[in-house]
């Protein structure tokens, strides 16, 4: 049966529809939700969200809502195993107190992107990051 | 419900505007088109570090500068009430006059489908002769 349906968007996401999903954005975002709908663009609606953020091996989410997400911002979608979630090895903490770790990670990580794209440019010979500097 | 369909159905609610470059608008939705592109009134903007904020009387945002939108929880519940709403009705109007209007219904694609039959035969007839 599966291979009756097509390869594109709308054939691989019919099988996601009202199951919990993870999606990753193209600024490193990482929302959970239930896929409530999508388009051929990958235009996603995502029904009650919470974004989560990680540092090294703790967590915090916090809830956001209904979202409607732009197709082109996604990097990924992926299945959340319902039996599994308990068992992962993260503690969760405060969204508050683990903001500014998550932050200066962020930073960190950007900087040493830049970096790298710099010394890749000049010393390598490869070519500059296309405009929005984002890696993908 | 298409993501597109639900932005539509949210005209005159609140929403929360991303954009890519991480800028916020927060505001009521007047008006959009199927390129995502919307008109926002009575506008809260922030920058993308969140620490300075305009406030505008309307604007304008092209769909393709958007990364994500937010929209209240109740939208969706709302929008499948007035759906099945919606369902309901067309079924008790089209149940109310059921006899005379089916039978033109079917008796008119018939005769169309039989008539594209004949045409199509001497056509692909044609076809093969040309093959061989």
């Amino acid at each position: 049966m599966d291979s009756l349906i097509p390869f594109t968007t709308s054939g691989s996401l019919v099988d996601c529809v009202d199951r919990k999903m993870l999606v990753v954005l193209r600024d490193g975002r990482k929302l959970f939700g239930v896929l409530r709908s999508y388009d051929q663009f990958a235009n996603l609606v995502l029904e009650d969200t919470v974004e989560r953020i990680y540092h090294q091996d703790v967590f915090a989410e916090q809830w956001v809502g209904l979202f409607l997400i732009r197709g082109e911002n996604v990097v990924l979608l992926g299945e959340v195993d319902l039996d599994g979630e308990d068992e992962v090895p993260l503690r969760q903490v405060e969204w508050d107190l683990l903001l500014p770790y998550h932050k200066r990670d962020t930073d960190v990580k950007k900087r040493r992107e830049e970096l790298k794209a710099q010394v890749l440019h000049e010393q390598k010979g490869f070519s500059k990051e296309g405009g929005e500097g984002d890696g993908y | 419900m298409l993501p597109l369909s639900l932005l539509n159905a949210a005209q005159n609610k609140p929403m929360l505007v991303e954009l890519k470059n991480g800028e916020t608008f927060n505001g009521h939705l007047v008006n959009c088109d199927n390129f995502m592109n919307i008109t926002l009134r009575e506008v809260y903007q922030t920058n993308p570090d969140g620490d300075r904020f305009w406030k505008l009387k309307e604007c304008y945002i092209r769909g393709s500068t958007i990364k994500y939108l937010r929209i209240p929880d109740s939208l969706l519940d709302s929008v499948k009430d007035e759906q099945t709403r919606a369902r309901e009705a067309g079924r008790s109007a089209r149940g109310s006059h059921v006899s005379g209007a089916g039978n033109r219904g079917r008796g008119g694609p018939a005769h169309r489908a039989r008539g594209g039959q004949t045409r199509g035969g001497p056509t692909r007839g044609r076809g093969r002769g040309r093959g061989a």
